[in-house]
């Protein structure tokens, strides 16, 4: 099991250095001159040249790319080419939002889903499971961007009431924090809610059509055993793969959230960046969404490993 | 006079398929005594495996027992248990074994876990006293090294062996009556012989009953004591295996019979009795289910559904060809076999 993480920890090289070169070559293919940006479109050739060179963009491009991902081997990611702020900092700073967020939203997730899915799959076909169908129907569908606008206006008119906005840490005003969360979380927890309903659902109904569970209620089990120690274990597999996508994805920064609600996470820093060809940041960003992206893969594979001893890592 | 365990009168199952209701078990009456070693034979279709999970009312939700009773030790009525009530009787009354032994355990939790389960619900242990039960139960299944196996899952044993875990999960609490529904169908020829033996066996050192569901005559002429033939859902010849085996005389059980082959008669061709078991869909209201299939059949066997007749003591068969008793309608019978 340990050289076995070892090994998929290793193996992470190689991804990400593909990942390295990736958005290296697309953010030099992408039209369009930081210089330009920075100074303006009546800026001379001769300032425009001289920022270039201080930025490095006048090297060859396999110069640039070994002096950037040197330094970001070094845990030097360089500084940003807009404001002069080192980039990882900056980067994990804004992480923080991005990773309170998501728990947040995950754990409001689960919270709604996994119940209501296990009840829809014990009550199949009964107008509970129609309601809880209709529902993650709903959440799945309905883009999150359209239900935050609704869930502000709601709050607007009915309650004359307005989200705070801008970001305070969780250890500094817990409950000023939790105001500001609470609204996208639930926006992001119910859409993620959608998916994993119908998949606890369909899943737990697969495993009560299995053989051994009529072997449990043979030996008298009562159905909260049936359902909660064996039914619902073995239905967290499949579960678990989607949860693991949707943090991953999560993880990676909610770009249209944080917009609606002026959250600076980690998906705002990379469009801003992007839209202001700001190469350092961007790099930088992605890559560290690319490595928290496979992190979370492989504590999905870890934990099948934990949940089914017929999953074994040699 | 040994005294009656499970006493089935009149039991009816229905299925319902878009609304409709087929009947799937008919009126089937039969009564097991204690430590009787009793089988059921018959085709799948037949009903004997729905006859067998509607005892412990684990009957898949579109099935539904919709007449008779089915009494245990003559005061229980397991029909009309409520489900807290039955959770008492299986696994500690009542157990039930599987035909399939490669699906019929959890594939996550260790065979200690899932045998202690049947202890948990039933009776109350020290986790010490349980493990010491549970791997003295292992040995006698015939697991030479009963530690290692308690911390096994599933997947890591054989059929066979799996099977023995079913029947020291099965036995553990002492079940007044063991239900084996085709046990051995799914294992090796080899350890087919071994697994009965060890049934036998056990159930004899527990006074523990059995009932054997089985398509197979040889398993039956092994283990039982008592036979119940079963086609299309009604029981159609009921005797001791000895009597059945010597004088069949339902014409179903008959083919059954002829369509085994036996080692000493190496010409004769084997036999097969032509058709299929009808689907509940296909049954006419009246008549005799195997009416269609029956190379003995008269007028009044498409009309009217035959009633067990006697045919002595210990022997039934519900054909019309046994209306007088014992003595077959030999009039009509001779009149099929000419004009064959």
């Amino acid at each position: 099991m340990y050289t076995y993480i070892i090994r998929r920890i290793l193996m992470l090289f190689p991804v990400l250095f593909g990942v390295s070169i990736f958005i290296f070559i697309v953010m030099r293919i992408v039209p369009g001159d930081v210089a330009m940006t920075i100074l303006g479109t009546d800026a001379t050739p001769e300032a425009l040249e001289q920022l270039r060179k201080d930025f490095g963009l006048n090297l060859p491009l396999y110069e640039q790319y070994f002096n950037w991902i040197g330094g970001v081997l070094t845990g030097d990611f360089g500084e940003s080419m807009r404001t002069g702020q080192e980039v990882l900092p900056d980067i994990l700073n804004r992480f923080k939002l991005t990773f309170e967020l998501t728990f947040l939203s995950a754990l409001i997730s689960w919270f709604i889903a996994i119940p209501l899915g296990i009840i829809a799959a014990m009550k199949r076909n009964s107008n509970v499971d129609f309601g809880v169908r209709i529902i993650s129907l709903l959440g799945v569908s309905v883009p999150n961007f359209a239900l935050a606008t609704v869930i502000i206006l709601i709050l607007a008119l009915a309650f004359s009431y307005s989200p705070p906005v801008g970001y305070v840490g969780f250890f500094a005003d817990p409950l000023k924090n939790l105001e500001i969360m609470i609204i996208p979380a639930v926006v992001l927890g119910t859409s993620m809610a959608g998916a994993v309903m119908r998949m606890t659902r369909s899943s737990i109904l697969e495993i009560l059509r299995q053989d051994f569970i009529r072997t449990i209620r043979a030996k008298g089990a009562k159905e909260r055993i049936v359902i909660f120690q064996h039914a619902l274990r073995n239905a967290m597999i499949p579960i678990l793969t989607i949860i693991g996508l949707q943090i991953g994805t999560l993880l990676g920064g909610t770009v249209i959230i944080e917009q609606i609600f002026s959250l600076p996470g980690l998906g705002q820093l990379v469009l801003t960046s992007i839209t202001q060809r700001d190469f350092i940041v961007v790099q930088g960003a992605v890559l560290f969404i690319a490595f928290v992206f496979v992190m979370i893969n492989l504590l999905v594979d870890i934990l099948y490993s934990y949940l089914d001893p017929r999953i074994s890592y040699k | 006079m040994m005294s009656t365990l499970l006493d089935i009168k009149d039991l009816s199952v229905d299925v319902t398929i878009d609304k409709q209701e087929f009947n799937v078990v008919n009126n089937l009456s039969l009564r097991i005594d204690k430590k009787q070693k009793y089988g059921i034979v018959g085709e799948s279709g037949s009903g004997k495996s729905l006859t067998s999970l509607s005892i412990l009312n684990l009957l898949p939700d579109v099935l539904h027992v919709s007449n008779g009773h089915i009494m245990l030790d003559q005061t229980i009525n397991l029909t009309k248990l409520s489900k807290k009530e039955m959770l008492n009787i299986r696994g500690n009354e009542i157990s039930i074994i599987f035909q399939e032994p490669m699906t019929a355990l959890d594939p996550l939790f260790t065979i200690e876990h899932q045998i202690s389960e049947v202890l948990k619900f039933h009776e109350k242990y020290t986790k010490k006293e349980m493990k010491q039960l549970i791997i003295d139960m292992l040995d006698k299944v015939g697991f030479s090294r009963p530690k290692q196996i308690l911390k096994s899952y599933p997947h890591q044993l054989s059929g066979g062996m799996r099977q023995r875990v079913m029947i020291a999960m099965a036995l553990i609490c002492k079940p007044k009556l063991l239900i084996a529904d085709e046990p051995t169908t799914a294992l090796d020829v080899t350890i087919q012989a071994q697994i009965l033996d060890l049934m036998n066996a056990l159930t004899e050192d527990y006074d523990t009953s059995i009932l054997m569901i089985t398509h197979d005559l040889g398993v039956i002429a092994e283990t039982c004591e008592r036979v119940a033939v079963m086609y299309a859902g009604t029981l159609v010849e009921e005797a001791s295996v000895q009597e059945l085996f010597k004088n069949p005389t339902h014409p179903y059980s008959v083919g059954l019979l002829d369509s085994v082959k036996s080692l000493g008669d190496r010409t004769k061709k084997l036999y097969s009795i032509p058709g299929n078991v009808p689907t509940p869909a296909q049954l006419n209201e009246s008549g005799c289910r195997f009416a269609s299939r029956c190379s003995h059949v008269m007028d009044i066997c498409r009309k009217q559904d035959p009633p067990q007749f006697v045919i002595n003591d210990d022997h039934k068969s519900k054909c019309w060809l046994y209306k007088d008793g014992g003595k077959k309608n030999n009039e009509h019978y001779q009149h099929t076999i000419e004009s064959k």
